[in-house]
This record gives structure tokens, sequence and C-alpha cells, in this order.
């Protein structure tokens, strides 16, 4: 889909090009002079554009519709409502799990939440759309709503998050030391600066869908579902992503509403969620609460942990939020209970956001580790270190690689952790107190098969095509980089294309998979290539390295010769056209060769077949150590962050430059996550109602000190290809409760209720 | 703190935004306006609610200047008029005719040669998904242009109404402090 023009970083040396090297983004050009066009920005003939009506009541029924006011609005060509949209099949969901009803129609009548699309609006403008929409009158019979987890009973027990060995409500009845506490997180969103939209088209039964996506095949095989065609008949487009944060990797309501649009008018149809549509339209992270009691003996070693978490989810839809992921694994412990619940409530279902699971569980267990180590009078450092799990404690396996030991003295020597008083209120400047606090986080490796077609042209050029897409992480940039290491050449020679579900088939991008993922399967189809193109160098009679006594051929900065660089020496595309060859063009996966075509099917349509993270001999995950100083004004509680230092281990990093992007940009989150961001829900109608960038307060430029990180990885050949592990969503793991430790250390306050803020300290 | 400008309505009160809350249709006037944007006219039939941002990305398929919010709470769409950064979804865009518009697309020279805040923002990796950035450098050139970028502490400040889920602020500090220094010797 997308080539990218590198004349702006082939400044580059070799050494940035190489995988490992901090080579600039390749797409970069295309992003800072605006010529990168992101998936809804494309230009069609005749579009029309497409406004939802959503609902004011979060439960009860919708009595009537009266459309004739907007029907007759200028410029209006349809105004949809369940009794006037075509019908959908259900589609099967992410698992692959067949649905239980037949038909699926994205606009209700039965409301379950405040925001649930009833009606859309399609007119030849935007303006016309919006104006007409606000035309459409809704009548409701309201019901009482359940606005939040404070409201519902104690919920439903998921019994596949229980997580026990050993006695541990006894053990922690007899331990010596106990804390015992509950933390809790509010309803947070991922707000990625890019809306969520799309434009539909059909051609005949070809639906094309230009959607920012973070999983181009499976939103392919739902519309593919919900429309009866065959998968092939899709082709979802996704060239950038203004970022997902987890938003993104599903087909939505709306995104059903705008194809069967375009269906029904036979033109495309382009639809973009306002922004307070973005908080209703799909999930963001649950609501939790946790209870966490840990015994420990006198010399602080833990006896006992004992976890209870619930997680808010939807009237009618289910979402887990693994509330025991950190808490399982953090500590060594002989006696672990964990146990979680979900209680529904009248939202749209919850979804992913960054480190789903991870970063909420670390939030409880590594805020009461740190009041472990006040009740005992111990270091926090100290506290860790002295129940430093030596082997995955739940799985009972060896970690595949584990530098956490490693960043805490990293973390701690860059901190300058030494010098810390332990005492809260200890240390100020002027009318500021001044807390310092440590937290770990850590994230599984989350591993999947892939595919990648790597071709060599004519002109000695490269390129590399996937379904998978770039969504900040660097994707196009560390595939470059993969191909042009592996093939000898320069990666100004190497475009990338992602984004095309017609190119070589990806799974979802989430959970931190895809470069482990991708890397792999570049390394395998350019491999492919390469030897490919040195097979016919030795072999074809035209090649003038036939009847060399050679059994290889090297190629380096796009020259292929023998490898003793005794013999004749060509570019590739002088070879190339020596071989009369217009490409050679491999197709490299890491799939089982036993896989059917079913299997491979579901491979990158579901997440049925990702790896667990425990299988065979090793337990795999990134681990970080997050340092954090805050100023906490003494008068007005007002907290700032001055100063991050982490300490993180991603395993190998493919493109250093690009990974302290992404850490820290996790820690910008994090910060958000632990001061600022909050869904606030309006009781009487069960609204969001601070549904837009201004009050649902995302951290800004002036909030953010310096953060400094350090990466303390080295190569874990268990858990990838290259030897890398997660990136993306390590870094906002322990970013909170650093933060709410800093603040007890610097205050006195310990605050177990996020976010933290000024009239939790006064 | 706030470093936006938001152009204030003509003195005539003519224009104003889609009629859509009073429940009555939207008026059909069309206007026929100019606008001169990065240097080049451009003739437009449009009516008088559209904003520049929907001129720019629907209209005119100038889409560098992005949609965060259509609110005036995110900065993606900051573009300059005048040399001034404006955001334009607050922008009507029969408001700007005949001045000057500088949008992303306009920023590097003809032959290519990035401005150097661009290459300030790539060599910096000042980004990620790149949705945020064009409206960050619009700023970023302008709270240099402000005097406005003499510290860290001015920067974050001056910044500040760009927002950035990606979270790459330290890494844009650090761009318009290069960007600001290369420009000041
Ligand atoms: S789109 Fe204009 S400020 Fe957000
Ligand atoms: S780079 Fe993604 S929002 Fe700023």
């Amino acid at each position: 889909m997308t080539a990218h023009d590198m004349k702006h970083a082939g400044s580059d040396s070799a050494r940035l090009e190489a995988v490992g090297g901090r080579l600039s983004r390749v797409d970069g050009p295309a992003k800072i002079t605006g010529a990168a066009r992101y998936a809804f920005e494309q230009q069609l003939e005749g579009l029309t554009h497409a406004v939802l009506v959503g609902t004011t009541i979060a439960a009860g029924k919708v009595t009537g519709i009266d459309t004739r006011a907007a029907e007759t609005a200028p410029g209006v060509l349809a105004v949809l409502t369940p009794d006037t949209i075509m019908e959908l099949n259900s589609a099967s969901d992410w698992f692959g799990r067949q649905p239980s009803e037949e038909t699926y129609c994205p606009l209700v009548r039965e409301v379950t939440f405040s925001g649930q699309h009833i009606a859309a609006v399609v007119a030849e403008t935007l303006e016309q759309a919006v104006a007409a929409a606000a035309l459409v009158k809704v009548g409701y019979d309201e019901t009482p709503a359940i606005v939040d987890l404070s409201d519902g009973s104690d919920g439903i027990p998921v019994d596949a998050m229980t997580k026990e060995w050993g006695d541990a409500e006894a053990a922690f009845a007899e331990a010596p030391v106990r804390v015992c506490a509950s933390y809790n997180t509010p309803r947070e969103f991922q707000a990625a600066m890019e809306p969520h939209g799309l434009i539909a088209r059909w051609e005949g039964d070809e639906l094309t869908i230009w959607e920012p996506s973070q999983w181009l095949d499976g939103m392919a095989r739902t519309y593919a579902e919900w429309f009866g065609v065959p998968f092939e008949n899709v082709r979802l487009v996704s060239p950038y992503i203004g970022g997902g944060f987890g938003s993104k990797a599903l087909a939505l309501a709306h995104s059903a509403v705008a194809a069967a649009a375009a269906k029904m008018l036979g033109r495309p149809v382009k639809l973009v969620l306002n922004r307070p549509q973005n908080f209703t339209s799909y999930g963001g992270r649950a609501a939790t609460r946790q209870t966490v009691a840990i015994g420990a003996d006198k010399a602080g070693r833990i006896q006992s942990i004992v976890h209870r978490g619930v997680n808010e989810t939807a009237v009618d839809g289910m979402w887990v939020e693994p509330l025991g992921s950190v808490t399982s694994i953090m500590y060594a412990t002989p006696n672990f209970s964990s146990k979680q619940n979900v209680v529904r409530v009248n939202t749209v279902v919850p979804g992913a956001k960054r480190a789903p699971g991870e970063n909420p569980s670390a939030f409880g267990i590594e805020c009461a580790i740190d009041e472990l180590a006040y009740e005992l009078g111990i270091d926090p450092l100290e506290m860790r270190l002295i129940n430093y799990a030596e082997q995955d404690p739940h799985a009972k396996k060896a970690w595949s690689t584990r530098q956490l030991r490693e960043a805490f003295a990293a973390g701690a020597e860059a901190f300058g952790w030494a010098r810390r008083s332990r005492e809260p209120r200890s240390m100020r400047d002027g009318h500021q107190l001044i807390g310092w606090g440590v937290a770990a986080g850590t994230y599984p490796v989350r591993r999947a098969y892939g595919e990648a077609v790597v071709k060599l042209l004519a002109d000695g050029s490269v390129e590399v095509e996937s379904s998978s897409i770039d969504m900040g992480q660097g994707t196009y940039t560390i595939l470059a980089q993969t191909a042009a290491e592996t093939l000898g050449v320069p990666v100004e020679k190497v475009s990338v294309r992602l984004g095309d579900s017609h190119f070589a088939r990806a799974g979802v991008t989430g959970g931190s998979r895809l470069a482990g993922v991708m890397t792999g399967a570049v390394y395998k189809a350019a491999g492919q290539a390469l030897d490919e193109l040195i097979g016919l160098a030795l072999s074809d009679p035209r090649s003038p390295f036939h009847g060399l006594q050679a059994n290889t051929l090297q190629v380096k900065g796009g020259r292929i010769a023998a490898p003793r660089g005794d013999g004749p020496e060509f570019s590739i595309a002088e070879l190339m056209s020596t071989l009369g060859r217009e490409k050679i063009e491999a197709k490299g996966d890491t799939v089982p060769a036993s896989f059917t075509p079913e299997q491979r099917y579901n491979n990158y349509t579901t997440i049925a077949m990702a790896l667990p993270h425990t299988e065979g001999e090793h337990s795999r995950h990134s681990w970080c150590a997050h340092f954090v100083e805050v100023r906490v004004d003494e008068d007005f509680g007002t907290v700032r962050v001055s100063r991050v230092v982490s300490a993180l281990d991603s395993g190998r990093l493919y493109n250093p430059k690009l990974a302290e992007s992404q850490w820290k940009g996790g820690i910008v989150m994090g910060i958000g996550q632990a001061l600022l961001e909050e869904g606030i829900v309006d009781r009487r109608h069960g609204r969001i109602v601070n549904g837009n960038l201004a009050d649902y307060m995302l951290p800004t430029n002036a909030d953010i000190p310096d953060i400094q990180t350090i990466s303390v990885g080295i190569p874990d050949p268990h858990s990838s290809a290259l030897g890398g592990k997660g990136v993306g969503e390590l870094g906002i793991v322990g970013v909170a409760p650093a933060i709410a430790n800093a603040v007890f250390h610097a205050t006195g306050k310990r605050v177990r209720d996020l976010p933290i803020t000024l009239e939790k300290l006064i | 703190m706030t470093s936006q400008t938001i152009i204030d309505p003509p003195e005539d009160g003519h224009f104003r935004n889609g009629q859509a809350s009073n429940g009555s249709a939207p008026s059909p006037t069309t206007l026929s306006i100019h606008l001169t944007i990065n240097g080049r006219d451009h003739a437009l039939d449009i009516e008088p609610r559209v904003t520049l941002l929907d001129a720019l990305r629907e209209r005119l398929h100038l889409t560098g200047t992005k949609k965060g919010c259509d609110h005036g709470q995110c900065g993606a769409c900051t573009v300059h008029v005048d040399g001034e950064r404006v955001l334009a979804c607050l922008t009507l865009a029969a408001q700007v005719e005949g001045r000057s518009i500088t949008t992303i697309e306009g920023l590097a020279d003809e032959d290519g040669t990035l401005h150097a805040v661009q290459a300030a923002f790539l060599e910096q990796d000042a980004f990620q998904c790149g949705y945020c950035t064009p409206g960050q450098i619009m700023s970023a050139v302008a709270c240099i242009r402000e005097g406005h970028a003499g510290s860290d502490e001015e920067i974050r400040e001056y910044m500040a109404g760009n927002l950035c889920r990606c979270g790459a602020y330290p890494h844009i500090v650090a761009a318009v402090r290069q960007a600001a220094e290369g420009l000041r010797s």
C-alpha cells in the first residue's frame, strides 16, 4: 500500500540500518510533511457522509424514532433505523466461536447503555448529515440503570481466573506481619488522537473498507460474515493508524452501519465517530476493584498472598480484565489465592487498553508490597529483592529471561535511590513535599505464527508485504531493517508495504506480539528469497557465478560475490538482468507445516491459535522497574511528576530509538492514569459526562518531565526468532503504583483510588 | 498559558455555523470564497457553516491537517493564518478569505527540503502514530517564532495545547529545542 521515500532517512550509517540499529522511522518523512494518508482520508468519487444518533438513556426501550424532519433536510440521502437498515448475519467472536443469534442489527431498540447507536443519517456533505442527525427525535421508555461497579451485586465469578496453591487464607491468618487493602481503578479510555471511523465501498459483492485497524484479517472476517460474502471479497486498507492502544482491533457496530449504508445506497459512505462518540462506541478499560492481602515473616519474606478482584462488564457482553496476572508471578510465595468476579453494568462492553490485566493488576500488588515494606521498616526496593521470584511461582517454570534484578539495579543507580530518606514527609523543597517511589511491571510474551512476502526486484530493490500494521510502534522501520540485514542490501533499497488485507496475512497487532512475529516471518521470507537468488546465481548457466567452485555466495551492500572475494562481483540488479529475472518472490511463514488451510485461516482471523507464554519449559515475560519522583504542593495537594527513570527488559531491541519512544509513551500514559484520567458517569442517565478531550484529562506536554529509559534486556531465544520480547504494553505497567508509592513517601497519605487528585490529599 | 489564536467572527456577524440546534432546516446559502493556502489560490463554493478544517480535509483534500476532536481541545488541526497558529476546527473557512493560510503540506521548501522543525521531529523521533504530528509541528514553528522556546519549561508550557496520546512529549521538547537552537544560529 505504502512505500516510503527514504531520502531523509538515508543519512544514517550502515550500523544504524541493521537490526538493533537506531534508524529513524522510515515512515517519518510522510508523517511530518502531511503526505501520510490515513485510512479514512482516502478521496473517493461520490463519497457520502454518515452521522450516528445515539441513545440518551442507559437502560430501557426505544418507543419511537421520528425521522421525518431529518429525511426532508437538505442533502439527506437516507435515515437508517432498526426498522430500515438491512439485516446482517451475526459474526463469530474473536476466538472464532459461532454466534448464538442468527442475525445482527447494529442499531438497537433495546437500550443497554448511553450513547448506543439507534439511527444514522447519510447525506451528501458532513455538515448536512450533522445537521439532519440533530433533527431525529427519539422516544424512550426508561428503566433504572446500573451505572457503575458500586451499584451492582458481588457479580459473577470467573472460575477460569482462579489461581491457587498452598493454603493462602490459613497462611495469611498465621503470618506475623500482615497488610490488607483495596485498590481501585476507574473507567479509563484509550483516546487515540485519530478517532474511529471508516469509509466503506461496495463494488458488486466486493467490499473495500478503509479503516484504522490493529487487525485487518480479523476485521475482514467479521465484515465477510456480517454480509455473507467470501473472506476474499473483503479488502481492508489501513496504511497508517493514528493510535490504537487496544481499541482498534475489532469491527464494531458503527463499522457495520457504514458498510450497510454503503450497500443500501450503492455509494461509498464515510462515517467518523465524533469525539464524544469515541467514549461510548467501544470500550475503554473496565473499572476495577482489588483487595490484596499479604502475610509475611518478620524478615519480610512473603508467606501468603490473597487476592480478590472485580471488574465491570456490560449487560450484554463479557469483558474480563485479568486482575491476578501480575499478582501471581511477581513475587515468590508458598501460598497464593486469586479469584475474580465481573459485575454487569450499563456500559458499552469494556475493551483492551494498553496492558489489559497487567496494568491494574500491578497497581494492586505493587502498592501492597510497598505498604508491607513500610509495615516492616524495610526499604521498598530491598523488599522486592527479598521476595524476588527465581522462577515463575504460578507455572513453576524457569523464566526464559528475567532481567528484573538488573532493572532494579540500573534504575536505582541512575535515579540515585540510595540517597532516599525512608520516612514519609522527610524530603522537601520549600512548600513542596518530595517523594520517591518504585514499582515493577511485567507483560507476558504473546507469540503467534506469521507470514510475509519478500520480493527482490529487477532494479535490485526489495519489497516486503504484510497485512500487519504500523500504529506508531515502528513496524515499517523494523521490517525494513530485518529485510535489509537478512538480504545484505542497504535499507533505502527496501520498501515495506503494510495495511492491506490482500497482502500476506497477519494476526492481531496487540499484546506486543507484532514485532516478534513479523521480524521472524520477514527474516524467514527474506532468507528464502536470498537462497533462491544464490541458488540461481550458482546454477543458472547464464550466471557469471555458474561453474564457480563455491557452494554459496555472499550479498553485502546490495552486491553479490564469492565469500572469499576472489571471484566476480555484481550488483543484485546486474545479476537479475543477466539471469533475465523480473523478480524473485518468496512467501515465508513460521506456521507449522501440519496446519490445514482452516487452521491457517483461524491463525490470522482469530486469537484462538496464540501460543501460551508458558508453553514448554519456560515462562516468558518482559519486565521493568520504574523510579519516580513527585512533588506535592503541601497546601494545595497538587501532584507533579518531576523525574522518571525506568529500566526495562524487552529482550533484544530491534530498533532502540523507536523502542524508547514506545516505552516513554507507555510511561506518559501511566502518568495520566495515576494523576488525571477518569471516566465520570452521570448517575441519572448513565452518561459519560466527560466524554471529550478537555474534560477527560489526558497528560499534556506541561505534565511530563524528562524521562530516562535504560534497556537491560538480553536476547531471549525462547521468546522470538530474533530474541526480542514485548515493548509497547510494558512501559505503562507499574507506573501508577510507582507514583502512588512516591505520593505516600511525599505525604504519608496512601491513596488507593486512581486517579490521585488533590481532594484525596488535602 | 493558552497560545492558540481563535479568529473572531466578522463584526457584521454574517457567518454563522449550522442551525441544527434550533431544529430548523439549515440555510441553503452557498458562499463562493477564495482561500490562499500554501501560496496557492483555491476557489470554493461552500456553506457558511463549513469549518476551515473540513474545507481543507473534505473539499481540498489537504488531509495533512488532522481532526482529533473538532472542539478546540486537542490541537491536531493547528494551521497558520497570517503566520499565527490557529485551530482550524474552530475557524470557519469563510472567516479566513483573503488571509494567508499555511498547512503542514506547505511547510517544507518546494524542493522538498524539510523545515528545521520537521527535520528535528524526525531526528528526535518526536512522534509515533503521527496523527498529532502536523499540529505539533505547526505549533512548534509558531512557538519558536513567538519566542517561547527559550527553555524546556517554556516549550512544555507553550506546546501544551497539542495533545499527543502516543506520549511523544519528551521527544517533542527535544525537537523544538533543537530546531530553535538551529534557527537561532
Ligand atoms: S481538531 Fe481542532 S483542536 Fe482538536
Ligand atoms: S504521535 Fe500519536 S498522538 Fe502524537
